[in-house]
């Protein structure tokens, strides 16, 4: 299954995966998708040995002076007196199934976590069902569901936009997409995505969808208040 | 002073980097013999001494050597002194409290200390940002370990299986499988002093344990 994956996050993206730099939303659809795909996985590992090389090179660029007036002491005093954990804490195993039609799709780890509070979700428009995750005050994060035979109006994207395809596959102008690959849109792709077979996705948007045709503009209005609700539920 | 088996073999590459950096070190300053002796010193050993033996001068000798790091990390994550510095302070509790957990054999004390921090920084953020605690760093980058955390002790002993049959296929394991399994098995250490024997971590002890038992189970033919 892994060797059919064909479209992977860049190296640039998974490089500032390894790094901590992304944020929240990015972060999780990056690591749902390397759970799914072995090749990323060891490409990270690669990363991630020169990201730590770099780190502790002394005539790395990455240098910053500490305050000379903080005590470490008393810092590594009371350190020294917590407990250590002598075993790996059992964790509790979070499995979401999401059912569709005939059969039932087991989210990637990450996602079932991210989705342990419940998914609700929405129809929107002609087959197309949405469910929204609150991961963080930068992104719009949701599930997608497209039944066999539907079209998502044709839109581009302010932002981008990282979609991982979980099940099912949909197509574009630019492409057929398969369970485990990874895309990324932006504001120079105009696309009308467009399922045969129904597919269920993950997306992390940066920024709200501009639908770009006919009635649909109507939606564009609806549409970012719909991503300010979700991204500042806590703000 | 801190040396096992297995660190040769798994970062044989440390040495070079060592001298690498020791001459680097020289053109500059000239290291007085202390601190030469220091260095000298893996970091691996001295993550080893914290969680075997809760080692508080192998821990200051970590701190020395990472806690710059971990601030520089946070400075470019955070852009803020503040924060920066409260990861000195979570990371470095969490390399002491987690020492136990370091297993040699996935990797370097760097690359672990880098994991950790940067997994707190995470969390640090989050928290600042005032995002929900559904997800944390550590559902995002999940250890590859891919281990069940069972205890393989009472697993095994539930099997009933003769000694001696063991025995005649403990040399298909590998030299470091057997140690741990002969530690824990014949001469019934407890994991902690097992670990402390061999001198690797108790994270690296119960890997291979887990591994060397599995192995034994599939030659003997014990169903798993
Ligand atoms: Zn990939």
């Amino acid at each position: 299954m892994n060797t059919e994956v064909k479209l992977h996050p860049s190296t640039e993206l998974l490089n500032q995966f390894i790094q901590g730099e992304l944020v929240t939303g990015k972060s999780v659809v990056v690591s749902a998708h390397m759970e799914l795909c072995k090749s990323c996985r060891a490409k990270a590992e690669e990363l991630q040995a020169h990201a730590v090389s770099s780190w502790v090179d002394p005539g790395s660029a990455l240098q910053s002076d500490q305050p000379s007036e903080v005590d470490y002491s008393s810092m590594l005093a009371s350190i020294v007196k917590s407990p250590q954990i002598k075993s790996e804490p059992i964790e509790e195993l979070v499995e979401i199934d999401i059912d569709v039609l005939n059969h039932s799709i087991k989210l990637p780890k990450v996602l079932a976590k991210a989705a342990s509070e419940g998914l609700q979700w929405k129809k929107v428009a002609g087959g197309i069902s949405e469910a929204h995750l609150f991961l963080d005050n930068e992104t719009l994060c949701e599930f997608i569901y497209m039944a066999p035979g539907c079209q998502v109006p044709v839109h581009t994207h302010q932002g981008s936009e990282s979609t991982l395809v979980l099940d099912g596959s949909f197509e574009d102008e630019l492409g057929e997409y398969k369970a485990s690959d990874f895309i990324i849109r932006d504001g120079q792709h105009n696309h009308q995505p467009r399922s045969k077979e129904g597919c269920l996705c993950f997306a992390v948007l940066d920024s709200p969808l501009k639908f770009t045709e006919g009635l649909a503009r109507l939606m564009n209005p609806i549409n970012s208040y719909k991503f300010k609700k979700a991204t500042s539920r806590l703000a | 002073m801190y040396r096992n088996y297995a660190k040769q073999d798994v970062f044989s590459n440390e040495v070079g980097l060592t001298v690498r950096l020791a001459s680097m070190n020289t053109s500059t300053t000239s290291l007085d013999t202390e601190e030469a002796e220091d260095s000298a010193v893996s970091d691996e050993s001295l993550l080893i001494a914290v969680g075997n033996t809760q080692d508080i001068n192998a821990f200051n000798q970590l701190f020395e050597r990472f806690s710059k790091k971990i601030f520089a990390l946070g400075m470019k994550l955070t852009r803020n002194e503040q924060l920066a510095n409260d990861l000195i302070q979570e990371a470095m509790l969490n390399v002491w409290q987690k020492a136990p957990l370091y297993d040699l054999d996935k990797g370097s004390a760097k690359g672990w200390i880098f994991t950790l921090s940067r997994n707190r920084c995470f969390d640090m953020l989050r928290k600042q940002k005032r995002q929900p605690s559904t997800i944390s760093a550590d559902d995002i980058w999940p250890l590859e370990s891919g281990a069940e955390p069972a205890s393989v002790h009472d697993d095994m002993a539930g099997q009933q299986v003769e000694l001696s049959l063991i025995e005649g296929y403990f040399d298909q394991l590998s030299d470091p499988q057997r140690a741990v399994v002969e530690q824990i098995y014949i001469k019934d250490r407890t994991h902690e002093e097992a670990a402390a024997y061999l001198q690797i971590p108790l994270g690296t002890l119960k890997s291979r344990l887990r591994l060397g038992v599995a192995k034994l189970r599939n030659l003997i033919g014990v169903d798993q």
